[in-house]
């Protein structure tokens, strides 16, 4: 999932700058990037999903 | 004029941030050293490069507010991934980690540092864009320096995407939590589905600990897991009239001077000899310093010292004093300022013990120790002895007794029998530990020296049992309710024969 991740922020990055007037693609990938980070991480993390320390 | 400094200043950050973090994690950590991220480092790089992006985007389209909040958004779920991951090693010993350092910190505290520059660097520029650019436009045309960032961007992330895939495999196989070496080699790719098993979600895991409670065990010794255990008698009971401001917690004897010591939540009294009359009391306030929580256990230290343990073992020793300066004491006592001085405040860190609350403390003049004993819970399920060095308050051994089968008692076939148990007071006399569990109202003779039970009774009768002492050859129990109970000590236990 990570490999599809950076995959998307490169072709979001390439089309900022060789097709920019493909403005909302290019945040649609953007806003699929950061959707892919919070799931990853929440993947990660959801056996304890805030820090183990004391509160 | 005044907006082209600004997005001078921003592809530069971009560039900072394509070719330092994320550049040296992929090309010197990644390709040269070997690192592979584990799936929480992942999500990390992962959320560095759309800051990244989000720059080029506004590099691009301007300062418009969904990409500036966009920003701001990623920028704030990366310190959170941050803290997050790092909670995982911040409090382990010296030097000790996860994969590889730069700079004298590992990787995932750097993290941290970079999300939290890039909010403060998003949060000035916002500061300084000018009210016409917040309105759309047409795509800027790009500069030689957004150029070069933009490129810098595309060539971290394709080396990322080749490193990515090695490490992680295409969907769904994701990132790992405990990544192996990475290689170009395909022999030694690892691709897992094993973040998609099946585990329970939680919002604190382990550290959601319920604090302990003497009022929700089992006292009935039928229940136990320890079976054919001789029992001793009550052999008499009254109640305490001694005015306390709440319910017992603990109580402990001074032959010396021939005084008890009582606890209460967050009360001190000491008694005359016969638990008849108090002599000196104070109320400490628990606030605004340690947080002390209940107190729990308590013990003459010797030269007019005391000590009360808290649940969560932080600790305080006060001194009995006739002179103490009020004005002074108004900070720590909220009743009878002038009873005693406050030696100090602080905590007892343990390890065995960590994540398990303490309901009983002793002290042991022939170790000069002061020792605690844990209440199981939930995720904890054990009885640990830890005991502290009295000259730096400081852990000087912990251990879990061992119970063998002995005459009397019958082991359970399987599990650990001590986890049933709930140890609410403890007392310490000639080398053995006297614990005194509320759950089945049994009590554990424990030799300190060998660390084992040698001796097991149960005393039908009590009733959330939070103090022990042994006096002229009886113990001498409070509980919770202010009841008074006296049990003869069998000689096996250390009484007269």
């Amino acid at each position: 999932m990570e490999f599809l991740t950076f995959l998307i922020l490169f072709i979001s990055a390439w089309v900022l700058w060789r097709r920019s007037e493909k403005e909302r693609l290019a945040a649609r990938l953007l806003i699929a990037g950061v959707v892919l980070m919070i799931f990853l991480f929440t993947l990660g993390t959801r056996t304890s999903l805030l820090p183990g320390l004391n509160y | 004029m005044k907006r082209s400094p600004l997005y001078t200043v921003l592809a530069l950050a971009v560039l900072f941030l394509a070719v330092v973090p994320l550049g040296t994690s992929v090309f010197v950590l990644g390709f040269f050293l070997g690192d592979s991220p584990c799936i929480l480092c992942w999500a990390q790089r992962i959320g560095m490069a759309l800051v990244a992006l989000i720059g080029l985007f506004v590099l691009r389209y301007g300062p418009k507010p969904k990409y500036l909040g966009l920003g701001v958004l990623v920028g704030a779920w990366g310190v959170f991934m941050a803290i997050r991951h790092s909670s995982l090693h911040l409090a382990r010993d010296v030097g000790q980690g996860f994969a590889l350092e730069m700079l004298g910190a590992h990787t995932y505290i750097w993290s941290f540092a970079v999300f939290w520059v890039c909010i403060v660097v998003m949060a000035a520029m916002l500061m300084k864009v000018p009210a016409e650019d917040l309105q759309p436009a047409a795509p800027r045309a790009l500069r030689g320096i957004d150029r070069v960032a933009l490129a810098g961007f595309l060539l971290v992330i394709a080396g990322t995407i080749v490193q990515a895939f090695a490490s992680t495999g295409p969907p769904p196989f994701v990132g790992q939590s405990d990544p192996v070496r990475f290689s170009f080699d395909p022999r030694h790719w690892v691709w897992s589905l094993d973040e998609f098993s099946s585990a329970p979600v939680s919002v604190r895991g382990r550290w959601a600990i319920a604090k302990p409670d003497v009022t929700a065990v089992d006292p009935d010794p039928a229940t136990a897991p320890l079976h054919s255990v001789p029992q001793l008698t009550i052999a008499g009971r009254r109640s305490l009239n001694l005015g306390l401001n709440g319910a017992p917690t603990d109580l402990a004897y001074d032959a010396a001077s021939n005084r008890y010591l009582l606890t209460t939540e967050h009360g001190v009294y000491l008694t005359d000899g016969a638990l008849q009359n108090v002599v000196r009391h104070t109320v400490i306030d628990p606030l605004f310093s340690v947080d002390m929580g209940r107190f729990a256990g308590a013990a003459f230290l010797g030269n007019d010292r005391i000590i009360a343990v808290t649940e969560n073992k932080s600790y305080l020793v006060l001194r009995e004093t006739g002179k103490a300066d009020v004005d002074l004491n108004y900070r720590y006592f909220l009743e009878s300022p002038e009873a005693f001085e406050e030696v100090s405040r602080a905590r007892f860190a343990t390890l065995r013990a960590k994540m398990m609350y303490v309901m009983s403390a002793a002290a042991d003049p022939e170790s000069h120790s002061i020792v605690t004993l844990t209440v199981p819970n939930a995720k904890s399920r054990n009885m640990v002895v830890s005991r502290f060095d009295m000259a730096d308050m400081t852990l000087s051994e912990e251990f879990v007794p061992k119970l063998s089968a002995q005459p009397g008692i019958v082991l359970p076939e399987e599990g650990n029998p001590l986890a049933a148990y709930y140890v609410t007071a403890a007392t310490i006399a000639n080398g053995r530990l006297y614990a005194l569990s509320a759950a089945h109202s049994t009590l554990f003779v424990i030799d300190l020296a060998s660390r084992s039970v040698v001796a097991v009774y149960t005393i039908p009768g009590l009733a959330q049992p939070v103090g022990l002492v042994l006096k002229d050859a009886q113990f001498v129990i409070v509980s919770r309710d202010g009841t008074l109970a006296s049990v003869d000590v069998p000689a096996a236990a250390g009484g007269h024969p």
